[in-house]
């Protein structure tokens, strides 16, 4: 279930905490499998992931519904994660959104027909400087306008 | 020694310790403060926010769950800042509760509805959509309405600290919050009904009670659950003459607040089909009606005809019978001049019984900190003495174990060894040597050719280095041919460590059994009764299918034409009816008086809950009303409780005897053959929602590769009628079974 | 301005080892590795500096120190918060971007002194970059023998490590950051017991936030007296401030306490042409929005900013113009923490999705006349009850934001739509 890729990945988080506290690694644990599986979690991983971290499967899973990053459904390729809140609003970050589903003719939380990228209006992100902003896998794009939005889905392959 | 601190609530001067939480005081004062998420058995949450009272000095009101108490504190529990928080938390609680009282099985014994008498406003100022829950359902016991729950985490906590399983969660964050398992399977603990009790609202309610009748209109009875080493303290709740629920009630010493699922919904099982409930007799071969006076007529005519002298005559009965009836029955047989009495039916050698005593008490198992345990599933045999094992675990005893399987227990065992039941004389041989060795003891000479290995040194080694010990034996000891040596080497080695002893292999009201000499002194003990030529018998609520070790053999014993059978039956039994000649109904639990001796030797009298069923009787009335029309002396009773009087002057029986270790002759393959904790007695047999739960549908016979290959078994195969799973868990040379399913071979 | 935490943000490969050093990182540690340093000293010179912990609740960092039983036995750990996630602020991103380091010297420092040999950076799941800077760094640290076990036989030890979280503005409150770090989902933990007694796996620890780690090695480099002057008293030094929302160049500023918010304001370019300040929310949007009157006379430190009715908060100042309609701000805030309630509480569970519901209802025009006291009166039954701080974040801004501009939403709730021309 799990990769040998992937649970080398794992183990050297592991390897991070005290004998005995290996469920420390568990949300980079998630994240690790989550990635290998195409942006989205199962049953059958979390399952894993608790065997492997030798937790109950009920804690995963407490885990893996808290934080916002996980997800339980299938996700597009890219994620683009825009932030929605107060100082990105005062910048325009609703109309760029609404700019974002229009061209990609998605709604927030929903997939492209190509499945090649899924939108999630989420919380602030923490680089307010360069409001309005947004997340795609591990890069921040920020001081975003209609243009610069043009420009990042043209790079979306 | 605790030092008192005064501090003062509500005006009052009152006493705490110095680090007690103000709710505990509180509640010692009587003075009451509202509260959810708070249970004195678990930790503390202080999610609810419910018992937020105002502390002199404090900005904002504190919750009196969490907060400690110190010397001088001024509290006030229902001053204006007090009462303002609490009905502010009262209203936050209740604009998502759907108020579907008229509906919820909790009505009226519901704590929100409580509090909210009190703290509630009677007008909803929320005035938008209420949250909908959807639930995938836990299981066959519990009944889920997660729409009512409001988070309190009582039921994630009970798992996770008493149950030991992790099992419920609270998964999603904010008001989406859900407590939840992973996967709708069922939940899976022996304990977890208790999560019911625990629930302060109508979200975990107890799924075979569901929409039987309001809680008001019960009847809640104080009484005594039979069926384990325990006796724990409970309530059965009864509507119209049935028993309709059963709930913990609090015996500290006992089983706290707690009882196991078996105790919570074996009462089931009182209302199945198959009870017996009219007197039937046997007339050429075919099976009649008949009244009482006729039946007991034909019961006394034939024991009369067929045992002319009490050598002839025979009496077997349940260890889950109650000490009243086995007090009786034994003077009875005693009183036809015969010495062939037992109870213990599913033992090969019933010697195991008089060696090892149980000399720890139920809440000193609390403060071990070594157990040894030698051939139990302690957890599923006896859950509350597990419990408080584990309870022990929590505050650092280790555990080791020494059985057939690695059984899944709710605590780390730090050593496991692996014991078929033909090696278990040769490894408690080792321990004890190791133990011996370690304090230069001279070891008795059947210990000389014994050869040591690192894991007999290991667990002597967690033994010597104990301060409070204990060694417990369980119940598989009673298949093994030399269960008597077993007992003898646990013994010897409690005395070589110091270590207590616990006798779990006496199960039910075993204790009582004993306590009665329900065993023979000089005559013949179970095996030999239904091995030999006797000819008449009574049979006390017994089913040989289950009940007796080579079933086979003794249903075919109990059938030979020149033997009279008299049983005493509460239910149906296709078997039965094949050998008896006639059956006398009588009372089951909660439907007659008795008297239940638990392990710790504490006699625990309880009243009948419901009237017997049908026309069957309480068994000591049954039973003096025989010896009364045999003429027998001594059964003047008009009530069971100048029985327990009489039966209690006797002293426990216990007699120390040394049985000596040998070499005996052993099979290649030997079985241990266990029931699941819903299969150990007639009525939780019939318990239909226990059948359906996973523990109730275990039925697997465990055997490791090379035992598989020895005795041609594959993945699946059917052994004695049990599908076989080859696995590495389970000792070389032995079959573990572990099924609800009646032994189906003759002798295993 | 910026000569302390974001001293390096203009530098040539800002976050290099080499860098820090040529800007005297280090320094302060190769003396405690010498022996030259004692924790007292330390701990002293902290208390001078009147450094209080950047992360929001300004809570004096010496003082916390001194609170970890250093002496006890049994391992003890240093933690810091990284997980930056109050809306408005984002200068600790960049403090780990550009000056890992500064935040790795205050960190072995902070362990010397409490005698704590392991330490934890949780950094928000989503930053990533700031992740890979902090790692190349640590990397370094390591290389150049300045983290591990009897680092340059000293006897000292300590080991850092990053951990990432995963998208829980909860985590930033200390106890649910343990719990994150613990591999729970972050519920705050009731408090007593504190950290330092009762902290990660059960062990004394302490947890400061980035900016205040960041800011150790240069108080002790130039001493306490010298930091606490920057700024005025009861607010020494200097702080980070991100400026966002309607100015014209958003950006973090690293100012002395006590600089007038007129003159931050300029820093950041002022206001777009042709648009005058409504509201300031000065400490992050937990902290209650000031009126543009108020906050023009205001001055960036603790007392100055409560004189006005906020909180310094984290420095995360939201300049709101003439054209933000504060019925939708509000919203947009109460969805925040109705997203983000951990839930284990029953007011703020239950508070947050309620206040959130019916400031919906009216931006959709079904306001009723009654809402607003019905929003009054909810986050005022929220406020103090619950075991952390995020119900009071919530309920904050709907108190002020109602009671300083009232008539915007009496008129949303009249009319059904905005009274902000450019806007609803």
């Amino acid at each position: 279930m799990i990769s040998d890729q992937a649970k080398k990945e794992i183990d050297i988080w592991v390897a991070k905490y005290p004998e005995g506290r290996q469920s420390s690694a568990v949300m980079q644990a998630l994240t690790i499998v989550q990635k290998e599986n195409g942006g989205s979690l199962t049953n059958e991983l979390k399952q894993a992931v608790a065997d492997y971290l030798e937790m109950p499967t009920i804690s995963v899973e407490e885990v893996a519904t808290f934080y916002e990053n996980y997800n339980h459904k299938p996700v597009g390729k890219h994620v683009i994660r825009f932030c929605h809140n107060i100082s990105c609003m005062l910048n325009g970050s609703d109309e760029l959104i609404s700019y974002l589903e229009e061209k990609l003719d998605v709604k927030t939380g929903e997939i492209s027909k190509d499945r090649l990228v899924s939108v999630k209006r989420v919380e602030c992100l923490g680089a307010c400087v360069g409001a309005p902003m947004c997340q795609i896998g591990d890069q921040y794009y920020e001081n975003l306008t209609k243009k610069r939005i043009d420009e990042i889905l043209d790079g979306l392959k | 020694m605790m030092v008192d601190i005064e501090i003062e609530i509500d005006g009052k001067v009152v006493h705490g310790y110095p680090g007690e939480s103000l709710i505990s005081i509180a509640d010692r004062q009587g003075i009451d403060i509202p509260r959810f998420c708070y249970h004195k058995k678990l930790s503390v949450a202080a999610n609810c926010r419910m018992c937020l009272v105002d502390i002199e000095g404090n900005p904002t009101p504190q919750p009196a769950c969490s907060t400690l108490s110190s010397a001088g504190m001024k509290v006030h529990t229902n001053n204006e800042k007090a009462k303002t928080a609490q009905k502010a938390v009262m209203e936050f609680l209740l604009i998502n509760h759907p108020l579907d009282c008229p509906i919820c099985d909790q009505g009226g014994e519901c704590e929100l509805q409580d509090v909210a008498m009190e703290y509630g406003s009677d007008i909803s100022r929320f005035t938008e959509g209420k949250r909908i829950v959807d639930d995938k359902g836990i299981g066959a016991l519990i009944q889920t309405d997660m729409t009512r729950c409001i988070h309190c985490t009582r039921c994630v906590r009970f798992g996770a600290e008493v149950a030991g399983i992790v099992e419920m969660g609270a998964t999603g964050r904010g008001e989406d919050l859900k407590i939840e398992p992973f996967l709708s399977e069922g939940i899976q603990s022996e304990l977890s009904g208790n999560m019911i009790d625990v629930c302060p609202v109508g979200a975990l309610t107890s799924k075979p009670f569901r929409y039987e009748v309001r809680s008001w209109q019960m009847n809640s009875i104080q009484t005594i659950a039979r069926h384990d080493l325990v006796g724990s303290n409970i309530f059965t709740q009864t509507h119209k003459n049935k028993v309709k629920r059963v709930v913990a009630r609090d015996n500290e010493s006992i089983n706290e607040t707690w009882i196991s699922d078996r105790d919570r919904f074996s009462y089931q099982g009182l209302n199945s089909e198959n009870r017996v409930l009219i007197p039937k007799i046997k007339v050429k071969g075919e099976w009649k009606d008949a009244s009482w006076s006729d039946a007991l007529d034909f019961a006394t005519n034939g024991i009369k005809k067929n045992a002319k002298e009490g050598s002839q005559f025979g009496t077997l009965a349940s260890k889950n019978a109650t000490l009243e009836e086995l007090f009786l029955l034994q003077k009875f047989t005693r009183g036809l001049g015969s010495d062939n009495l037992d109870y213990r039916l599913d033992t090969s050698n019933p010697f195991n019984a008089k060696v090892l005593e149980s000399n720890i008490s139920l809440t000193e198992l609390e403060t071990i900190d070594h157990a040894l345990i030698v051939n139990s599933y302690l957890r599923l045999e006896q859950p509350m003495i597990n419990h408080r094992i584990r309870k022990a675990t929590l505050n650092g005893a280790s555990v080791s174990t020494i059985n057939a399987k690695a059984f899944n227990f709710n605590y780390r065992i730090s050593q496991s060894v692996l014991t078929s039941p033909q090696n278990t004389v040769a490894t408690l041989s080792g321990v004890l040597k190791a133990l011996l060795d370690k304090s230069s003891q001279t070891l008795p000479g059947y210990l000389n050719s014994v050869t040591i290995d690192q894991t007999h040194i290991d667990i002597a080694n967690a033994l010597s280095n104990a301060k409070h010990p204990v060694v417990v034996l369980g119940e598989h000891v009673n298949g093994n041919k030399c269960s008597d040596q077993v007992a003898q080497l646990v013994a010897n080695i409690a005395k070589a460590s110091e270590a207590k002893t616990l006798n779990a292999s006496l199960t039910g009201n075993a204790h009582s059994a004993e306590r009665v000499n329900f065993k023979p002194d000089n005559g013949k003990n179970a095996l030999q009764i239904l091995s030999s030529d006797l000819t008449a018998f009574i049979l006390f609520d017994i089913y040989p299918n289950f009940d007796c070790i080579e079933s086979k053999n003794a249903i075919e014993h109990l059938s030979r034409d020149d033997a009279f059978v008299v049983v005493m039956n509460s239910f149906d039994d296709e078997s039965v009816l094949s050998f008896a000649n006639v059956i006398l109904p009588i009372a089951s639990f909660y439907e007659t008086s008795g008297t239940h001796i638990n392990v710790d030797n504490i006699a625990q009298s309880y009243s009948a809950s419901v009237k017997s069923a049908g026309e069957s009787k309480p068994g000591w009335k049954v039973i003096k009303v025989l010896a009364d029309l045999l003429n027998l002396e001594g059964f003047d009773f008009t009530d069971s409780s100048q029985i327990a009087d009489e039966a209690l002057s006797l002293s426990p029986s216990f007699s120390e005897i040394e049985v000596p270790i040998s070499n005996s002759e052993m099979p290649n393959v030997a079985t241990v053959w266990q029931y699941t904790p819903y299969a150990s007695d007639v009525v939780v047999r019939h318990a239909s929602s226990l059948q359906q739960t996973r523990i109730g549908q275990m039925s697997e016979a465990s055997v490791c590769k090379a035992t598989a290959k020895l005795l041609k078994l594959s993945e699946g195969d059917l052994y004695n009628g049990i599908p076989v799973n080859i696995n590495e868990s389970v000792a070389e040379g032995c079959v573990f079974v572990h099924t609800h399913l009646p032994r189906q071979l003759g002798v295993i | 301005m910026n000569n302390i935490c974001l001293k390096s943000i203009d530098k040539d490969n800002p976050s290099s080892l080499a860098t820090y050093e040529t800007m005297g990182g280090y320094k302060v540690w190769r003396k405690i590795l010498n022996g030259e340093l004692s924790p007292e000293k330390i701990l002293e010179e902290l208390k001078i500096a009147g450094l209080r912990g950047r992360g929001g609740a300004g809570f004096p960092t010496g003082l916390k120190w001194s609170f970890m039983p250093r002496n006890q036995e049994g391992q003890k750990y240093v933690v810091c918060n990284s997980d930056e996630g109050e809306p408005g602020t984002c200068h600790d991103r960049d403090i780990l971007r550009f000056n890992p380091h500064s935040v790795i010297e205050g960190m072995a420092i902070a362990g010397y002194v409490m005698n704590a040999t392991v330490g934890y950076n949780y950094i928000r799941g989503e930053f990533m970059e700031p992740y890979y800077r902090c790692e190349e760094a640590l990397k370094e640290a390591y290389d150049a023998g300045l983290l591990g076990t009897n680092i340059k036989g000293s006897k000292v030890c300590f080991d850092l490590y990053s951990h990432l979280g995963a998208g829980a503005y909860i985590c930033g409150e200390e106890t649910a950051l343990l719990e994150s770090l613990e591999g729970k989902k972050g519920q705050p933990r009731f408090k007593p017991p504190f950290p330092a007694n009762v902290g990660l796996y059960g062990k004394p620890t302490t947890i400061n936030n980035t900016e205040s780690f960041a800011s150790v090695p240069e108080i002790l480099s130039r001493g306490g007296q010298w930091f606490a002057d920057l700024g005025v008293p009861n607010s020494g030094g200097t702080k980070c401030f991100s400026v966002t929302g309607n100015v014209k160049n958003p950006s973090n500023f690293e100012i002395p306490m006590g600089t007038p918010f007129s003159d931050l304001l300029k820093l950041a370019g002022g206001l777009r042409k042709g648009r005058t300040l409504k509201g300031v929310i000065p400490g992050g949007s937990s902290t209650p929005v000031i009126p543009a009157a108020k906050a023009m006379k205001m001055t960036m430190d603790y007392d100055s900013i409560e004189k006005a009715g906020s909180m310094l908060g984290a420095g995360s100042v939201i300049v709101m113009d003439d054209t933000t309609c504060m019925v939708k701000a509000l919203t947009r805030l109460a969805h925040f923490y109705y997203d983000e309630s951990c839930g284990q509480c029953t007011p703020c569970r239950e508070g947050t999705g309620w206040m959130y519901r019916v400031l919906k209802r009216i931006m959709d025009g079904q306001g009723k006349s009654e809402d607003l006291e019905l929003l009054l009166s909810v986050q005022d039954k929220m406020l103090g009850n619950t075991i952390c701080a995020l119900a009071d974040g919530a309920a904050m801004p709907v108190e002020s934001f109602i009671r300083h501009f009232r008539e915007e939403f009496e008129y949303y709730i009249k009319h059904g739509k905005s009274m902000v021309e450019n806007d609803g």
